[in-house]
């Protein structure tokens, strides 16, 4: 797919490092939307089995 | 009539000594050395201990531990077959609390940003020559995360696994020694001062649906690393749903112990002259230190960044710590800042940046092996 030369590392290096930051942010906006999960219910801390 | 002489000579003839190799001696010397870290000066016991002495054996002619058949060759197959890196995820996952990732999603952008690192080293081993498989798995050392490289170099050069993982692990060990003067050469003593606001409380539902989502993404977008994160966000639920407290103690004890004397035992094996006496063992081992600085600092930067745009509330020690290697980048970040405010407690939220550290390297390394048709 990627050819083993000095431009196929630097392809693969520059569209790892983008799609990282993608799947990252992708990650930190799911945890923005965290918070409104309380709203669906709570676990206490004592229901502990 | 028995002659003495002869028969001592077979005997001799029959032990290692008369096998041994000026390349052993220096493996049994390194062993040597990984011992008294681990044991005398205290640098990753857990780590150095397997690992050394493992070597020292390995390197003895004759011992056969490590050849086919060997107890150590078995302990190998854990690693060769994939299976020793997601249980030691699954240990890690059941002893880390998310809540400090959970709590400030901004600065999980941190765990990629520290991640520059990786690509300089692939970059680095590419321009010297090793082929781009090679160069991924010694990129991946940036990762500071030892599962994830020894996962990623044995489905891409497992033939690089001995200087990959010695390699890793060694610099994970001496972060408190590599990341603080990066970081204090990129930063100020005012932005080093600054105290950040406390994070936000986590409740249990949150924590408890934060596993079960990972891996619902993980599994969907990327794979190939798959395996490892399923079972780190698997041991987080054992920890956070209250309900199997003996599972999470089991294996975030026991058998996290069982499976890295096992895992150091493998790698140590692995140390044998012949294949780590060389000139790329040097060349991994800086590319390696190369990966680590560029790493420290592309995270400070971005943390001295986001810094500027949010008006001065972030501490950009913290960036480092996006490295990974929890927890001890986190602390090394806090130590620093201690340094120059007794008050100010930054290990809270450099473990956010740490914690999503660890999903950067598997993110890089999921890539990397996509890409390459693993």
């Amino acid at each position: 797919m990627i050819s083993d030369d000095l431009t196929g590392a630097l392809s693969l290096s520059l569209i790892d490092f983008i799609l990282s930051f993608v799947f990252i942010a992708g990650i930190g906006a799911i945890l923005y939307l965290f918070p409104y999960i309380n709203k669906l219910g709570e676990i206490k801390e004592e229901d502990k089995y | 009539m028995i002659d003495f002489g002869e028969l001592m000579e077979a005997m001799l003839m029959q032990t290692g000594l008369m096998a041994i190799s000026v390349g052993n001696i220096i493996m049994i010397i390194i062993g040597a050395i990984m011992l008294y870290l681990g044991i005398g000066k205290k640098y990753e016991p857990f780590l150095l201990v397997g690992i050394g002495l493992a070597c020292i054996v390995t390197n003895i002619p004759g011992s056969g531990l490590a050849e086919a058949g060997g107890l150590f060759h078995y302990a190998y197959q854990g690693v060769e077959l994939l299976i020793l890196p997601p249980l030691i995820f699954l240990g890690v996952g059941a002893m880390t609390d998310f809540g400090p990732m959970i709590a400030n999603p901004s600065l999980v952008i941190l765990g990629a940003a520290a991640h520059l690192g990786i690509f300089i080293a692939l970059l680095g081993a590419k321009l010297l020559g090793f082929s781009l498989a090679e160069a991924c798995s010694i990129g991946i050392i940036g990762g500071a995360d030892g599962p994830m490289a020894i996962y990623t170099t044995m489905q891409l050069a497992p033939h690089l696994l001995p200087q990959i993982s010695v390699a890793a692990y060694s610099y994970m060990a001496l972060m408190p020694l590599i990341q603080p003067p990066v970081m204090k050469f990129l930063t100020t003593k005012k932005e080093r001062q600054i105290i950040m606001k406390q994070p936000r409380y986590v409740s249990r539902l949150e924590k408890v649906v934060f596993p079960i989502i990972i891996i619902v993404i993980v599994n969907l977008f990327l794979p190939p690393v798959a395996p490892l994160i399923t079972m780190l966000m698997l041991g987080n639920l054992l920890r956070e749903c209250l309900l199997l407290d003996r599972m999470a103690e089991t294996v975030s004890n026991s058998l996290l112990n069982v499976i890295t004397l096992i895992l150091t035992v493998a790698i140590g094996s692995t140390m044998k002259a012949e294949n780590f006496l060389t000139e790329q063992t040097l060349l991994i081992i800086l590319l390696g230190l190369l990966a680590f600085v560029f790493g420290t600092a592309s995270g400070v930067i971005c943390a001295r960044i986001m810094n500027k745009l949010s008006g001065g509330k972030i501490n950009p020690l913290i960036g480092s710590a996006g490295i990974a290697s929890v927890p001890i980048a986190a602390r090394v970040s806090h130590i620093v800042g201690q340094e120059e405010n007794k008050n100010n407690f930054l290990i809270m939220h450099a473990m956010g940046p740490n914690l999503a550290g660890v999903f950067g390297t598997a993110i890089s390394g999921g890539i990397m092996l996509a890409l390459l048709g693993h």
